[in-house]
């Protein structure tokens, strides 16, 4: 792999570089605490030293609405004007959320592609940053810490400079275009690099244990943990909306005033949803919210791994920062594993 | 079909949800073009008052003797009863001091004046007749409105949100006012359709639509009394539109408090 | 960038085709066989599937919302949806009237194991509106009746007028080639010749070898419990037993979740799973 380094004051004026390839877009703030992926126009707007934002990247490729289709009575369902071809930069991208990118790139594609979410996928460039763990991010413990691929550059902190990690042509492309900002690596960036790694990876606080959990989860599945969380539980869908690798939808013809035309859209849904399992003549398969909320875990954590042969959480701790009810994954494992007494 | 035949009507209540009718001003004509509005007194003069209806909108609550006659004939007529605003579907702010007499109250608001008319204990109108289809809010949403007319046209009672304010909260990427500020927001158990209107502009929801399906109170009261709310706090606020909604009964509200 | 959309443009998976009611063939009550071809005659001709397998049924302007085959690909044209009137989209499907434009997707789901399933003998049982899936394997059956040994089908319904398919199937009852137990829970009509009794009953008069049979069944879960019973009083192998799942779909193609079952999608490793499927599988039955 490429690696160059941007000293951190030519990193405004790469960032003006970066515009030249598409809308730039970044953390920023919104209100008081809050962060949000949003367009941007220069570093001051950036916040580099941000854990989460409140959406993940997936608002990008995934909407949270969005046409399907047009239709009318005559002819159907058609596909809609596709959307202009702009392309977008998104940087400053953690590794957790590219890690959910290939999560989701996992759900959408396979047998039948989401022609939706790829379409969009191909027009924005991601752009990594790399971050200091706080107390809710447990990432080291879901291997979504660090990313080698993902990315079109991702840049790691190492002092005075970024180290440039080169991912894509498309990333070359974007160096090559500034090159005079860059320099060589030399010995004491990869030192510093090093030594960085380390200090962030000992700044781990929150920790769950995975390797054995699919096990864990079958054994416990009677266990009166999910009742506990189905009474804390507001089936209110954060957790859900702000998941990175939550992608459950449902859809739903919206029609005009005149009764005969319209669009089918489609919608973020969340498993927590009392509807979310009910069928036509009103059977619930989990009318119980306990048991929805065991299905989110089990899904996530047990399912997946059937499935894609790895764990669906990235352990970006958004769950657990947005959930108004104060659910926290850590410890609902930790209580699945008797590691808390209840 | 032809068009199908409407009545758009008020019980007592500030006929705020009528008004949104009115107010679709871009869509109003496309309305009186699908729709043979038979009736809407707000509206306009010299309505049929006596013909049988497809449809009928109804606004307001039951609070006196004769809403609740007006309401019994409307359903009668209407082969669709369609409560439209918060006090139609919840009783609305009409029916937020429920448990104090009925005498007691109109004393204190009327004083003598009150001696001469008659109120009822308000209710929401599927406790006297059967409503077909609730579109809840304060007032309604135009734009669930105007889907609810365009999916009756087409035949189909529309599908209304079933999940809460949070939901769209997140969806449009607003700062959580509960998590963040610690106000006093119900929007985890406020049924959605709002776009989370309040809480975009940095207002706590104040529950103006009415609970969710399931909403989870009990939970909902501990979290607020952790923040440092009090009881009577909470309970005014949770009370406010929708207080004969079964799950604001007093004990769910205590066993919450107590938790 | 991602570089999954390189190259030839994959098409939508969610696009549904159009068709057009070829016929409406009341049933029972609240129960109708639409016949369906799709509009591209190239499309109606061509369109193959498994028994077992379902589509996406759009009613324009009110939705979408699978639906399993009840025709055999073994008579190809038209495709037939046995359809009971239960909610938002069937409403609106049983107001549309022959030559109606409505959207189709599909086939999706595994659909029955036909080639394990050759050479072995077949018991379909069937229980309600269980009968739509399973139809489109007796066919198949019935259709290929060299490739399958004994076939028996027992299918129960409440009463003769709750009995779906049910002059198409009293044709069978006379058929060499096909075991065909009809019974209903109760006849008031005096005129019903076959069978009176649950499904379970129909055990009585069949000789079932669990060692090369396989069994399909479909219907409440109720009657699913009592001849699971039935099966496996006869030790009958667990892998051999075949059901047909309902879940909530909303895409048909493994992508909006709402049809997961444990760790499977309904729609992509179902909708037929086997008794050995759900018993590793929470939540299954």
């Amino acid at each position: 792999m490429r690696i160059v380094i941007l000293p951190k004051e030519n990193l405004a004026e790469f960032i003006g570089h970066l515009r030249s390839f598409g809308e730039l877009h970044a953390p920023t703030k919104r209100g008081e605490k809050s962060l949000v992926f949003a367009p941007v126009s220069d570093l001051s707007e950036i916040e580099l030293n941000y854990t989460r934002t409140i959406l993940p990247l997936k608002k990008y490729f995934f909407k949270a609405t969005d046409v399907m289709f047009n239709f009318c009575a005559e002819k159907g369902y058609e596909l809609p004007v596709e959307e202009a071809d702009k392309k977008y930069v998104i940087f400053g991208v953690h590794p957790c959320e590219i890690h959910g990118l290939k999560i989701l790139d996992l759900v959408f594609g396979g047998k039948y592609v989401d022609t939706y979410y790829f379409a969009r996928r191909s027009k924005v460039a991601i752009i990594g940053l790399d971050c200091i763990p706080d107390d809710l991010c447990f990432c080291r413990s879901t291997g979504t810490d660090f990313v080698d691929t993902g990315f079109d550059l991702f840049l790691s902190d190492i002092g005075d400079s970024y180290l440039v990690r080169v991912g894509t042509s498309l990333g070359d492309d974007m160096v090559r275009a500034a090159d005079s900002l860059f320099r060589q690596v030399k010995k004491e960036d990869r030192e510093a690099y090093k030594r960085n790694s380390v200090q962030r990876r000992d700044s781990f606080q929150a920790e769950i244990q995975l390797q054995d959990l699919p096990g864990i989860m079958d054994l416990e599945y009677e266990s009166h943990v999910w009742e506990e969380v189905g009474e804390k539980c507001l089936s209110c869908g954060i957790c859900s909306m702000v998941c990175p690798t939550c992608y459950c939808y449902s859809v739903f013809d919206e029609l005009s005033l005149d009764g005969n035309t319209g669009q089918r859209k489609r919608i973020w849904d969340s498993c927590l949803f009392k509807d979310y399992a009910l069928v036509a003549g009103g059977h619930n398969f989990r009318a119980q919210r306990s048991s929805r909320v065991k299905n989110r875990y089990f899904h996530k954590q047990r399912g997946f791994v059937s499935q894609y042969g790895r764990p669906s959480c990235v352990g970006c701790g958004r769950c657990k920062a947005y959930c108004p009810a104060g659910i926290d994954i850590v410890e609902v494992i930790s209580k699945l594993r008797s590691e808390i007494r209840v | 079909m032809g068009k199908p035949k409407v009545g758009v009507y008020g019980l007592t209540g500030c006929a705020g949800d009528q008004l949104v009718i009115l107010n679709c001003e871009e869509e109003l004509l496309d309305i009186a073009g699908a729709l043979d509005i038979k009736s809407f007194p707000m509206a306009m003069s010299g309505g049929d008052e006596n013909c049988p209806l497809d449809i009928v909108f109804v606004d307001g609550t039951v609070v006196q003797p004769k809403d609740e006659e007006m309401l019994k004939n409307l359903r009668e007529r209407a082969k669709l009863l369609i409560a439209i605003g918060t006090c139609a579907v919840w009783g609305g702010v009409a029916a937020m001091s429920n448990e104090t007499p009925r005498e007691e109250l109109k004393n204190k608001v009327y004083g003598p004046a009150g001696q001469v008319f008659d109120t009822v204990v308000p209710q929401p109108l599927s406790s006297f007749v059967k409503v077909d289809l609730a579109i809840s809010g304060c007032p309604i949403e135009k734009e669930q409105l105007l889907q609810a007319v365009a999916s009756l046209l087409h035949g189909d009672l529309p599908r209304l949100p079933n999940y809460s304010v949070c939901t769209e909260c997140k969806m449009s990427e607003y700062p959580c006012l509960l998590v963040e500020k610690g106000q006093l927001c119900l929007g985890p158990i406020t049924v959605a359709g709002c776009k989370a209107r309040c809480p975009s502009y940095g207002r706590p929801c104040i529950g103006c639509r009415g609970p969710v399906e399931e909403a989870n109170v009990s939970s909902e009261v501990r979290l607020l009394r952790e923040k440092g709310f009090t009881w009577v706090d909470i309970q005014n606020r949770l009370r406010t539109f929708a207080a004969p909604a079964d799950c604001f009964e007093d004990k769910i509200l205590k066993e919450g408090a107590n938790a | 960038m991602s570089n999954h959309c390189s190259g030839v443009r994959p098409e939508n998976p969610y696009l549904p085709h159009p068709a057009r009611i070829i016929r409406t063939l009341p049933q029972i009550p609240d129960h109708q066989l639409f016949q369906i071809r799709f509009e591209k005659e190239q499309m109606a001709e061509s369109f193959t599937y498994r028994p077992g397998q379902f589509v996406m049924l759009s009613v324009i302007g009110t939705g979408e919302a699978p639906f399993s085959i009840s025709s055999s690909p073994t008579r190809p044209g038209n495709i037939e949806l046995c359809v009971r009137r239960i909610g938002h989209v069937t409403d609106a499907l049983f107001r549309l009237r022959p030559n109606a434009l409505v959207g189709v997707r599909g086939p999706y789901g595994n659909g029955f194991p036909i080639e394990k399933l050759e050479g072995n003998n077949l018991l379909l049982v069937a229980g309600g509106l269980g009968m739509a899936p399973l139809r489109s394997l007796l066919w198949y059956a019935l259709d290929n009746r060299s490739k399958f040994n004994n076939v028996t089908l027992m299918y129960g319904a409440k009463n003769p007028d709750d009995m779906l398919f049910k002059y198409e199937l009293l044709n069978l009852i006379d058929r060499a080639d096909v075991k065909c137990l009809l019974t209903v829970d109760t006849d008031e009509s005096g005129i019903w010749k076959a069978h009176v009794g649950v499904v379970t009953t129909l055990f009585g008069h069949a000789e079932i070898d669990p060692s090369n049979t396989y069994a399909a069944i479909c219907g409440p879960e109720i009657m699913f419990k009592f001849v699971l019973n039935e099966l496996l009083k006869r030790n009958f192998p667990k892998d051999r037993i075949l059901m047909s799942l309902e879940r909530n779909m909303q895409c048909g193609v493994g992508k909006c979740g709402h049809c997961m079952v444990g760790y499977k999608y309904t729609c992509l490793d179902g909708p037929i799973f086997t008794y050995w499927d759900a018993i590793n599988l929470p939540e299954m039955i």
